[in-house]
């Protein structure tokens, strides 16, 4: 059941090298800078999202992500789900208005995989970027890169996996769209959704907590998959593999890595889901098809390389 | 645009021999190029591929002889004291001699607390 949580906000990065990260992410990918605060941090968001940012790059000596924030429609929700949170258990930590420049509060909650998310309901809205609110033309002209369009969810790995995607359901109201079980029925990965997209966030079954497997960003089309592969070439940047296919939610893909070793997907297409739909099963024995539909083979550096 | 390091000659640069301590492995490193793409691009294996970007840990070796500069390098698979003593990222470092080193892949990371 939906509980008033609308979709992923934003996300906040490490990096080693800030100049670097921001030729990954706004030269490469195309986002947008949007703006820089007195922490060094970078704010930037596809050309299509109407908030002021959804990706905030942090300089640190460490690579991964700080977490993951989550837009409610509105403040009473915000406070609902605060109390929700405290109630099943979570750390919750309030972080004023302005930590983040032109977002307001954000509840902040731990999770049994290790990671840290925030709920938070204001944020300035400046609207599409490089095009009108009224009579809009059909995209800016403007853009670099890859030509990113929005910030669209990320894999995050961890153990127990089943106390976060339960968090995730019973208290934020996602619904499970996907996932993959083994032969006795553990799901060893879990893809959940709070609108009609295959995910919002997807989990996947793994010792070490808090880790991120990569951030991931629309494209429109498979032929701005196939371009974005030309951009990594041209630009000598580290592939992991693609382009290809998912079996998991069907979407064309590419992975490749920033330059703090971050892996970054950019994706077309994809599945949709309802709330009446039975969540899609991928069993075990076909991960590697899971994963990537034309080899079918897994490679090791997926299941591992993680930040 | 370069993404893995910033100053890529492909014709002047002096190059340094890469051997891996106990494997018969051995290849060609430019100034350039970092040890772990510069093992790639010689079609040599012995130290695993992750990222290429000092995130993962995956490529960690010592470095058993010889110079080299280095990028920084995430601390989630190095600490300071460590890195003094030799013990890199190969996708962060690049030779400035001829060079021994030995891989020494981590254990899985269970606790380590983001700085």
């Amino acid at each position: 059941m939906r509980k008033g949580v609308m979709r992923p906000g934003h996300i906040q990065l490490r990096v080693l090298d800030m100049d670097e990260a921001v030729n990954h992410y706004r030269d490469l990918l195309g986002l947008i800078e949007m703006d820089r605060d007195e922490q060094g941090r970078v704010y930037l968001k596809g050309w299509t999202e109407v908030d002021k940012f959804s990706v905030v790059l942090r300089e640190a000596e460490s690579a991964g992500v700080d977490f993951v924030g989550y837009k409610c429609v509105d403040e009473a929700t915000v406070d609902r789900l605060r109390e929700e949170l405290v109630a099943y258990g979570c750390k919750v930590e309030d972080i004023p208005a302005g930590e983040l420049k032109d977002c307001g509060r954000r509840v902040r909650f731990d999770s049994p995989t290790g990671h840290m998310f925030e709920i938070f309901a204001t944020k300035t809205q400046t609207g599409k970027w490089g095009v009108g609110k009224v009579n809009p033309e059909a995209w800016p002209r403007e853009l670099t890169g890859m030509k990113a369009t929005r910030f669209d969810h990320c894999l995050l790995y961890g153990p127990n996996i089943a106390g976060t995607i339960d968090l995730f359901r019973t208290v934020l109201g996602f619904e499970l769209a996907e996932q993959v079980l083994d032969g006795e029925g553990t799901r060893l990965a879990g893809f959940l959704t709070v609108g009609m997209k295959a995910h919002d966030v997807a989990f996947i079954e793994h010792p070490e907590p808090g880790k991120l497997h990569h951030a991931s960003f629309f494209l429109d089309t498979w032929y701005d998959v196939l371009r974005a592969a030309d951009l990594i070439a041209m630009t000598d940047t580290s592939l992991d593999i693609g382009p290809t296919r998912h079996g998991l939610t069907h979407g064309e893909t590419i992975y490749f890595f920033d330059p703090s070793g971050n892996r970054t997907e950019v994706f077309a297409g994809g599945d949709y889901h309802y709330p009446d739909h039975e969540p899609v099963t991928w069993e075990a024995d076909k991960l590697g098809k899971a994963i990537f539909y034309h080899d079918r083979v897994l490679n090791e550096r997926f299941l591992t390389v993680l930040t | 645009m370069d993404n893995n390091n910033s100053e890529v000659r492909f014709d002047s640069d002096q190059c340094h021999l890469v051997r891996i301590d106990k494997q018969d492995v051995a290849f060609s490193a430019a100034e350039s190029r970092n040890l772990l793409v510069a093992m790639e691009q010689a079609r040599q294996s012995g130290i695993y591929v992750g990222c290429r970007g000092g995130g993962c840990g995956k490529c960690r070796i010592r470095v058993l002889d010889g110079d080299y500069a280095s990028k920084r390098m995430s601390r989630a698979w190095v600490s300071p004291q460590e890195e003094a003593e030799g013990v890199v990222l190969a996708c962060r470092i690049f030779a400035r001699s001829e060079m021994v080193i030995a891989p020494y892949p981590p254990e899985l990371a269970h606790s380590y607390q983001t700085p």
